[in-house]
């Protein structure tokens, strides 16, 4: 990069970094706006890292692994979702059961098949590709920020589009969101809440699948609980986006932003690691108080 | 009345007995799959633990965190509070029990380890009242804002435990020893079963009586029905927000001061990993009950039990128990996996 001032290339990896908490937290929007709260974006999104990264490395081939990946995830969102909607089951408890079946699931295959439970390095995998274009680089700043990322990221940009224009200007949306307000209308227009449910839950599923390829592919390696809390920070960017696709894509700016800022800090402050790790954390659930303080004497003012 | 009573509570123990069978289905194929030596395996999973007086003690020992965290979660959720942070609030309870308990390396047993546990209980009641706290003031979501909390105390404690409290003597990730004076005693030689399953025993009777005859057992209760019911009743909704997530904390600082007092002797990396989400699978299979937490804790430790011989004496994993624990999570509440037998009792009555 020709620039050398930090806050450069400090935000070109926040957008790096901003992908999976974006796809996450779009995914999550669908199931939001559906009525539920989606708190399986977590495991769903290992469940995508995991298998993209080892598909991607058997087949020798990034695209189908990242196919192939998504479809696992969309699987553990159906067994999600067939548990938590057909057999009736408290969705808090189903989606930390999809949580815990992703741990257990990816530790207990990698160690069956890589006999190891750590870091899994894929050596002969291919980088994701870079999209360069020159001409649009070249521009000073945004060139630098926004071009030369791999293309999973603007395809998660995409996302928030196509996410925007689904949710906004389609039918389907329009039911969506129906099952969530209200659902008693769904019933009475001839449709099933609940199947429109399972549909948000899919969606949730090949969004995080994504999310979770983003994440492993970029690194070339599996590594045990990758995801390390993205999908619940996902989960807080959705209230704090006000559960709309431009808000969720400034909340996930900002979570970027502040996991950038703290790998940078760590290089020249020497910062322990732990509380790099911690600091995406505090982040959010301080952002999430600032956010529901907010809320909260708003509905005051507005009642008085 | 009765039948009905007896009904409801056959189809819930038959709804568990196929949840589990469910579970412990799935681990089989997976170890049909996964391992050569299936038969090896699948039966050190299911009988390793009863094969050795060694195994069968250390299952009851571990049974004894999951029973403190057990009932933390119950209380919670029977008063309709969702506590997701237990894994950060046992940690944080066993690192400030250790902490105190190397600093007073000359004290009574007694006492010290009186303030220890007094510090463990009030440091985990202290964390998980901050989300019951800001649920209460503005309605934070506390699922979500315990777990945050948790996962970010966790990372600073693994910190703590590996920087400035580390045992320089030792390599492992671990601070130093506590005193012989704070070492719970051992009851079943030579596994690191210890006096506390008494103690723990007799705090689930007490909690269910607390919850079932105290005042504030009867509005916790009241809250966890039926909120706007109990607000009409002239409840205050608003403390029961906290207070079940408070009692809920308290209990799992406990669970991480005995971990280290009866089996660690040491704040170690870790040290209650798994406490958390097992205190939650521990109440769920209890219904809430803190009576019944007692089997349900006893079930998870021999769960875990279970995988761990299967790991020592064949080629699978430990995390197969996760696994197991998983597909309880997926099943426990399944309503329609209990009503399959609900709808026949119904048509006789």
């Amino acid at each position: 990069m020709s620039n050398t001032s930090f806050p450069i290339p400090m935000l070109h990896s926040t957008i790096r970094i901003m992908a999976p908490f974006l796809l996450a937290a779009i995914g999550g929007l669908f199931t939001e706006l559906a009525g539920m709260l989606n708190i399986a974006l977590e495991g769903l999104m290992l469940i995508g890292a995991f298998f993209s990264v080892v598909l991607a490395a058997a087949t020798g081939s990034l695209f189908l692994g990242v196919v192939l990946g998504i479809l696992a995830s969309i699987v553990a969102a159906y067994v999600f979702g067939f548990i938590s909607l057909n057999l009736r089951a408290n969705i808090f408890i189903t989606g930390l059961a999809t949580n815990l079946f992703a741990e257990g699931l990816t530790v207990v295959l990698a160690f069956q098949i890589f006999g190891n439970k750590g870091v899994i390095r894929f050596a002969n995998l291919s980088k994701l590709p870079d999209l360069s274009i020159p001409s649009l680089q070249r521009i000073p700043v945004i060139g630098d920020i926004f071009i030369g990322h791999n293309v999973l990221i603007y395809i998660s940009w995409l996302m928030v589009i196509l996410a925007a224009i689904v949710i906004y200007k389609t039918p389907f949306g329009l039911r969506i969101r129906g099952t969530g307000s209200n659902p008693g209308a769904i019933e009475a227009i001839g449709l099933s809440p609940r199947r429109y449910g399972m549909y948000a839950i899919l969606i949730s599923g090949f969004t995080c699948g994504l999310a979770g390829a983003v994440l492993s592919l970029q690194m070339g390696a599996f590594v045990p609980g990758i995801t390390s809390g993205r999908g619940w920070i996902a989960l807080v960017a959705i209230y704090l986006g006000n559960k709309n696709p431009l808000g969720i894509f400034i909340a996930c700016l900002v979570f970027g932003f502040a996991e950038s800022f703290s790998n940078y800090a760590q290089g020249i402050m020497d910062v322990p690691a732990d509380f790099i790790l911690a600091f995406p954390y505090i982040i959010t659930v301080v952002a999430m108080i600032a956010y529901s303080i907010v809320q909260h004497y708003r509905l005051k003012g507005s009642e008085g | 009345m009765n039948r009905q009573r007896v009904a409801s509570l056959m189809s819930s123990v038959t709804g568990l007995f196929l949840t589990i069978a469910i579970a412990f289905a799935i681990v089989v194929l997976m170890i049909l799959i996964l391992s050569d030596e299936p038969g090896r395996a699948i039966y050190y999973f299911f009988i390793g633990p009863f094969t050795r007086a060694y195994y069968l003690g250390n299952m009851l020992n571990q049974s004894i965190g999951l029973m403190f965290t057990g009932l933390g979660i119950a209380v919670a959720f029977k008063s309709s509070t969702f506590n997701l942070g237990g894994e950060g609030q046992a940690y944080s309870g066993a690192i400030v029990a250790t902490v105190i308990m190397l600093a007073l390396p000359n004290m009574p047993g007694f006492v010290g380890g009186t303030a220890a546990i007094v510090a463990a209980i009030l440091m985990g009641a202290f964390i998980a009242g901050l989300s019951g706290f800001f649920g209460m003031k503005w309605g934070t979501d506390q699922l979500i804002s315990s777990f945050l909390l948790s996962a970010a105390v966790i990372l600073i404690i693994n910190y703590l435990v590996t920087g400035p409290l580390d045992d320089p003597t030792n390599s492992m990730l671990t601070t130093p020893r506590i005193g012989q004076q704070y070492q719970l005693l051992r009851i079943f030689k030579p596994s690191k079963l210890d006096i506390s399953i008494v103690f723990a025993a007799i705090l689930a009777i007490g909690t269910y009586f607390f919850m079932q005859r105290s005042h504030w057992g009867y509005e916790m209760r009241m809250c966890g029905l039926n909120r706007e019911f109990a607000k009409y009743a002239g409840i205050n909704v608003e403390k029961y927000l906290m207070v079940p997530m408070a009692i809920s904390g308290g209990f799992h600082g406990l669970a991480g001061a005995i971990v280290v007092m009866g089996t660690h002797y040491r704040g170690l990396k870790g040290v209650t990993a798994g406490l958390g989400w097992n205190g939650i699978a521990v109440a769920l299979i209890a219904k809430n009950n803190p009576i019944a937490v007692i089997p349900a804790a006893l079930f998870f430790a021999y769960l875990d039990a279970g995988a761990r011989a299967a790991m020592l004496h064949s080629d699978v994993t430990f995390e197969l128990a996760s696994i197991a624990r998983a597909m309880i999570f997926f099943l426990v509440t399944a309503q329609a996996l209990y009503g399959l037998f609900n709808s026949k009792k119904k048509v006789t009555k």
